[in-house]
């Protein structure tokens, strides 16, 4: 009896060794350094819609040459953020019914108000029967990026070669940037 | 995300079917069987846990995803491999983790053949259903998916911790039939639940009509998580206070709950017994430091608009980024309750058919002279054992075979062989041993998985030591 006990005892013993030595095997886990997670993220920018008397100033019978607006745009020099963007695309574009052609103008500022990057669009005419739509890609990486990356807002200047009280139509720009990001 | 990726993997790898102790099942000579059915027959007239010994279970796994499946040996990118995995997951697959340990834990046959046991244990219990959509936008972005619902009411997870005082008699009604029940206070450390969540988020290329180029959408998103034992531990300092008050709860100071098990056993004939169990029917009432968050919206964002208004020198333009954070936060407010909530426990299933044969093991071979109705205890038994646990998303179901061999009055041998949603090669080995009056036990599964634990889908794992003294 003796020798049965002792055989069952080493038959738990080798089950708590088998237990025991359980093993994590043909696996690399050095391999998560190589995880990079890079999503493409794509989000709706600035938009507006200008009627053309923008450019005229009723009261005092005069024409308004150019006009401007700025907005924050926090995330754009957030360090959180920036640290992860590959690329910046920007998509603009115009739809034109008024008799002219128009310069739209970015300028990219910093907290501070210096200027950190600068984009243009030249618009052409349309009519409001037939509007022209003008469509404009801007790529932005490398050194181009980090400039643009110091800029917390944008200043967006429209300006008309000349303008009178009769002129009619609409100035439209719809945008959207395309985000390469990297984890 | 990098560290939720590596927390998860540890979270697999470490620990393995949820809270399903096919092992320990049905093996009489443990003490702890009692937990897993109150009305199992019962060999001993008096047991003791050692304290804090008497039950480690660890238990952890995904449906559909081992480590090595992701960081395996192969020349394959490990990106490409994470994209094909996320596109291969399902919103039902799972990750989920489970572990016991048993403060302690007593029982007696009383004078009217009633066998009391009681005892206190800890549980922590955790599951987190695979958010496929989102892990899609995460991974890659919107830019491909126009149009695409990607869909919120895909977030399912729910995790616990509690202690568990429990008191339960057994008693066996005449020959062929045991019968128990159990009574459970549960008393709520901490909990967390997102269940019940809808809603959807697309891009879409804008029309005539819209402003912008695209429209972001948030539709009919209806979400909540439920928190219980979490707010109040925010004001306090370091590790060191949040564990004592935590640990305080688990003394009634926590949110209470009530819950029952009931089971039964009964010999069909001289060699075949039925079994079946119902443990955790109740619910833990969180009334104490509850804070749930819920977002309920229909929202659509087109960027920001420029009106162009005529300033005076020094005048500054509008603040628009700001007025279209604040326009998000009204039309997205995330409501912040102090509703009381009733949480259901997890209920579990257990049923199983054994046949006995082999030699007898507590009377003469032909019949049990002691109860010569019911089934003759022999050295070895076979058969089928069903687990159901319920789950957010439905019930987890699993199916065993075994085979129980008892080598000596003091060593019995329990192999099973599970098919669950982990795997359908769950391999599994119980021994307990009672060396004079110290019973001891361990029982572990997939342990083809031990081999490389990498592959393993799910592991579990139950030891444990009692002091316990047999009938005459």
């Amino acid at each position: 009896m003796m020798k049965t006990n002792s055989a069952y005892t080493l038959l738990g013993i080798f089950f708590l060794i088998a237990f025991f030595s359980a093993c994590v095997k043909d696996t690399d886990f050095d391999k998560a350094d190589d995880i990079v997670v890079s999503p493409v993220v794509e989000l709706d920018l600035i938009y507006f819609d200008l009627p053309a008397i923008t450019f005229f100033d009723t009261i005092a019978s005069s024409p308004i040459l150019s006009v401007s607006d700025t907005t924050d745009l926090p995330f754009l020099n957030d360090q959180d953020i920036t640290d992860k963007m590959n690329r910046v695309e920007f998509f603009f574009k115009v739809t034109n019914s008024i008799q002219r052609d128009f310069q739209v103008d970015f300028q990219f500022l910093t907290d501070e108000n210096e200027v950190a990057y600068t984009t243009q669009i030249p618009v052409a005419q349309g009519t409001v029967a037939s509007p022209v739509i003008t469509e404009y890609i801007e790529n932005v990486e490398g050194a181009a990026l980090e400039d643009l990356t110091m800029a917390g807002k944008v200043a967006v200047s429209v300006t008309i070669p000349s303008s009178n009280e009769n002129l009619d139509g609409t100035l439209k720009l719809e945008s959207k940037a395309t985000y390469y990001l990297e984890f | 995300m990098r560290n939720l990726l590596q927390l998860l993997i540890v979270l697999w790898v470490t620990l393995a079917i949820s809270q399903n102790k096919q092992v320990l099942y049905g093996m009489t000579d443990i003490p702890q069987n009692l937990l897993l059915n109150p009305g199992s027959k019962i060999p001993q007239k008096m047991h003791v846990g050692v304290p804090f010994l008497s039950q480690i279970h660890v238990n952890g796994g995904s449906s559909g995803l081992s480590a090595h499946d992701i960081f395996g040996n192969s020349n394959e990118d490990i990106n490409t491999v994470i994209r094909n995995k996320i596109f291969e997951l399902s919103d039902r697959d799972f990750f989920s983790a489970t572990q016991q340990l048993e403060v302690i834990n007593f029982g007696w046959l009383a004078k009217n053949k009633i066998y009391f046991s009681g005892g206190l244990y800890e549980e922590l219990d955790f599951i987190l259903y695979f958010p496929r959509d989102l892990a899609i936008l995460a991974w890659e972005g919107n830019r491909d998916y126009l149009n695409y619902e990607f869909d919120l009411g895909e977030v399912s997870t729910a995790g616990d911790l509690l202690s568990v005082y429990h008191f339960g008699a057994n008693k066996q009604i005449n020959d062929k039939l045991t019968f128990g029940v159990r009574a459970k206070l549960y008393s709520s450390m901490l909990s967390y639940k997102s269940t019940n969540n809808r809603g959807t988020f697309v891009t879409t290329l804008g029309d005539e009509d819209s402003p912008n180029i695209y429209e972001h959408k948030l539709q009919n998103v209806d979400m909540s998580v439920e928190t219980s034992g979490l707010a109040s531990l925010q004001d306090l300092n370091g590790s060191a206070e949040i564990g004592k008050k935590i640990i305080g709860r688990a003394f009634f100071r926590g949110n209470l709950g009530l819950g029952v098990d009931i089971g039964a056993t009964y010999d069909i004939t001289n060699n075949i017994t039925a079994s079946a169990s119902i443990l955790d029917l109740g619910a833990i009432f969180h009334t104490k430091d509850v804070e749930s968050y819920a977002v309920s919206s229909d929202y659509t964002l087109d960027g920001i608009e420029l009106l162009f208004p005529p300033l005076l020198d020094g005048e500054s333009t509008p603040p628009y980024f700001d007025d279209l954070e604040d326009e998000f936060e009204n039309e997205v407010p995330i409501d912040t309750l102090y509703n009381s909530y009733t949480q259901f426990r997890p209920t579990k299933i257990n049923a199983s058919l054994a046949y006995s044969f082999g030699r007898s093991i507590d009377g003469s071979d032909d019949c049990n002279c002691k109860k010569p109705d019911g089934a003759t205890a022999r050295n070895q038994q076979a058969g089928i054992q069903y687990y159901s646990i319920f789950r957010p998303k439905g019930p987890q179901v699993a199916g065993t075979l075994f085979y129980t061999r008892r080598f000596t009055n003091f060593l019995a041998v329990k192999a099973t062989y599970t098919v669950d949603s982990f795997s359908a090669t769950n391999i599994g080995l119980g021994i307990v041993a009672d060396i004079g009056m110290v019973n001891f036990y361990l029982a572990a599964d997939n342990l083809l998985g031990y081999q490389n634990l990498a592959k393993a889908k799910s592991v579990s794992l139950q030891l444990g030591f009692n002091i316990k003294i047999d009938r005459e």
